[in-house]
């Protein structure tokens, strides 16, 4: 195949459609499983894990920005962690600055991120494939140089809003939500909320539209879409997911790290969405647990958490080669399967009947 | 002018190694097509095999031969038995493969060797040349002059020799290439190896000026991704120029009042900006 001319040539991707191989995905299964979830890990958990499954939560509302962008359009963005980060900031300025309720300043960091997203995806309208990873690897590097400089708000005077030579200052939890185990909830409501919201895109015209642009953009053309409207529009859906992600983690922790947001964080945030499968709910809230609860679970096993490091690579490579719907389609191919065998038994049985 | 001058050799320094970087990353992406983000990982695999050497009370020659040609072996390795799974699909993803090896290499050498940090010493950093003031080591004399020659000689490889013209020809069109019997594999294989290559170098180099961190060495290639970003993935010349520019700017931004936390930025803004000034590039890659 000739890298010069990608548009040219055939998606060799197997699931290249993975919007008509599952055209009635059913909302309903999707937020049992977030309920049951949620209660699960609501009852199940200690202090420790119920914080980490917060921020895993999270994280999976980051993700599945990530995934919209990669799964429906087929597009790669390095820089969604630091998309993370600036949901935080905004999220955290606001609160402290003007003490608007928590779930206002979510949403408002949110929207901010996704503006920055947003304007962050105009070169992509220019870009595609590998430069498009490249110019957004860019725009991690230099949000991480920024950040380490600034920091994030901490209850300070000033725009930055930093206080220097006393204790950083913690923002309070909603009303609504203060145990850990009521923000934890919380967190799966807005994760559900983000999830519906997506699907909301996904079966109505953006939908659409985001399929043929992933075909090419002469497929776009010629079907009559907007390319600049949609285009801009998923990246500022992936920047709002990731900004009322990196919100509701500063909510959950009352404050943030500005070292925490290296580039290489974008760019685990990526590659965990392909292993864990970015064409399904499942996958979303599977890459939050495993960019969280894995590496917590192995220090608790006294394991090094590099184990990981090198486990996630190497499961990237077998996603990649593999099974490119990642671990949640693999899973969903499983269920297929037994469902689709017992289902022979059943006729069977009823024709062996007399 | 004598107050540039320290910044301006330890930009020349750290440019030289954003240079040989970038020629490595391109020379890789001209003849197969994908973009080698484990460049850094492999780097850093080297300068610790070279650190394990040289605790080994290795002479430095040889513990510097052995951490390079594991660097090249590493990067024919992946091409040989993992990359070629994935040479039918797009670039992207072909290029996203090599993110799987960085994960890995990276969890190997943060979990075998530790992450506590270290310097890379070397037994030539003790002398230098006194320079107008300015001190410089003979270990980065030397390295000044392994990356021209390295340079020189791929340049000399692409434009003199058979195989150069065959990885040319691959990285004007494969599968033309292929039917008018190039030997894609082979091609392929030795450009993984001579991006390896070039990848242990610029990890030792680096682990000597910076720091040996895992981690961190496998994302200080993110600045030579700028370079081969602003050669457009394409040029060597343009790509070993920026490196140095690159470099630099950066090494120089330490002097303006307030810029200086944000200098190491400046690699990303500088190819940003050039993208901005890309045109038709929705067709290169």
């Amino acid at each position: 195949m000739n890298p010069a001319h990608p548009h040219t040539a055939p998606i060799s991707q197997a699931p290249s459609h993975p919007v008509s191989a599952a055209p009635r995905r059913s909302v309903l299964p999707m937020l049992c499983c977030l309920a049951a979830l949620g209660l699960a890990l609501a009852l199940l958990g200690n202090g420790y894990w119920i914080k980490t499954f917060t921020s895993a939560l999270a994280l999976s509302i980051a993700v599945a920005g990530v995934a919209l962008l990669y799964g429906q359009l087929g597009l790669v963005s390095l820089a969604q962690y630091a998309l993370v980060g600036t949901g935080g900031w905004i999220a955290l300025r606001l609160v402290h600055g003007t003490g608007l309720p928590f779930s206002l300043c979510v949403l408002l960091g949110g929207l901010g991120s996704g503006l920055i997203g947003m304007i962050a995806g105009l070169p992509a309208l220019r870009l595609r494939g590998l430069y498009l990873a490249l110019v957004t690897l860019m725009i991690a590097g230099a949000y991480q140089v920024l950040i380490t400089a600034t920091g994030f708000p901490d209850g300070g005077d000033g725009w930055l809003g930093r206080v220097h030579g006393t204790a950083r200052h913690i923002i309070p939890r909603p009303a609504l939500a203060a145990s850990d185990t009521a923000y934890l909830i919380y967190v799966v409501l807005w994760l559900g909320l983000i999830l519906l919201l997506l699907e909301a895109h996904r079966r109505r015209k953006p939908g659409r539209a985001w399929a043929l642009i992933r075909r090419g953009n002469a497929a776009a053309l010629a079907a009559g879409v907007d390319i600049l409207r949609y285009q801009a529009w998923a990246f500022g859906l992936a920047g709002f997911c990731a900004g009322v992600g990196g919100a509701l983690l500063a909510g959950g922790i009352g404050q943030l790290d500005g070292r925490a947001f290296q580039a290489s964080e974008s760019v685990m945030l990526f590659a965990l969405t392909v292993i864990a499968g970015a064409y399904h709910w499942l996958g979303i809230i599977l890459a939050g647990f495993f960019l969280r609860v894995i590496p917590g679970l192995l220090t608790d096993f006294g394991v090094s958490g590099y184990v990981a490091t090198m486990f996630f690579g190497a499961a990237l490579l077998h996603a990649l080669i593999t099974a490119p719907r990642g671990i949640a389609g693999q899973w969903l191919d499983g269920l297929a399967r037994l469902r689709s065998r017992r289902q022979t038994r059943k006729t069977a049985h009823t024709e062996s009947a007399p | 002018m004598n107050t540039l001058l320290p910044f301006l050799v330890a930009g020349i320094g750290v440019g030289s190694v954003y240079a040989l970087s970038g020629v490595g990353l391109v020379v890789l992406y001209r003849a197969t097509g994908v973009l080698n983000f484990a460049f850094g990982a492999i780097g850093a695999v080297s300068a610790f095999i070279a650190w394990s050497a040289l605790r080994a009370h290795w002479p430095l020659p040889a513990a510097v031969l052995v951490a390079v040609l594991a660097g090249a072996l590493i990067s024919t390795a992946y091409s040989r038995w993992i990359s070629h799974f994935l040479s039918e699909r797009e670039p992207i993803v072909r290029s996203i493969g090599t993110l799987g090896l960085a994960l890995i290499l990276m969890g190997f050498a943060n979990w075998f060797w530790g992450e506590q940090p270290r310097r890379l010493a070397f037994p030539t950093d003790a002398g230098g040349l006194d320079f107008a003031g300015t001190r410089l080591t003979w270990t980065r004399v030397l390295s000044l002059l392994i990356a021209i020659a390295m340079m020189l000689s791929v340049a000399l490889l692409l434009a003199r020799t058979r195989i150069g013209l065959n990885m040319r020809a691959l990285a004007n069109d494969r599968s033309l290439s292929a039917l008018l019997g190039v030997q894609v594999r082979r091609v392929d294989t030795l450009s993984w190896l001579i991006s390896g290559a070039f990848a242990g170098v610029c990890g030792i180099l680096l682990a000597n000026m910076v720091r040996l961190h895992a981690t961190q060495l496998t994302f200080l290639v993110i600045p030579a991704f700028a370079a081969a970003i602003i050669g457009r993935l394409d040029s060597l010349p343009i790509t070993v120029a920026a490196g140095l520019v690159i470099g630099v700017i950066e090494a120089l931004g330490i002097l303006i009042p307030g810029f200086a936390p944000f200098r190491t930025s400046a690699p990303f803004l500088l190819a940003l900006i050039a993208i901005l000034f890309f045109r038709n590039t929705s067709r290169q890659a």
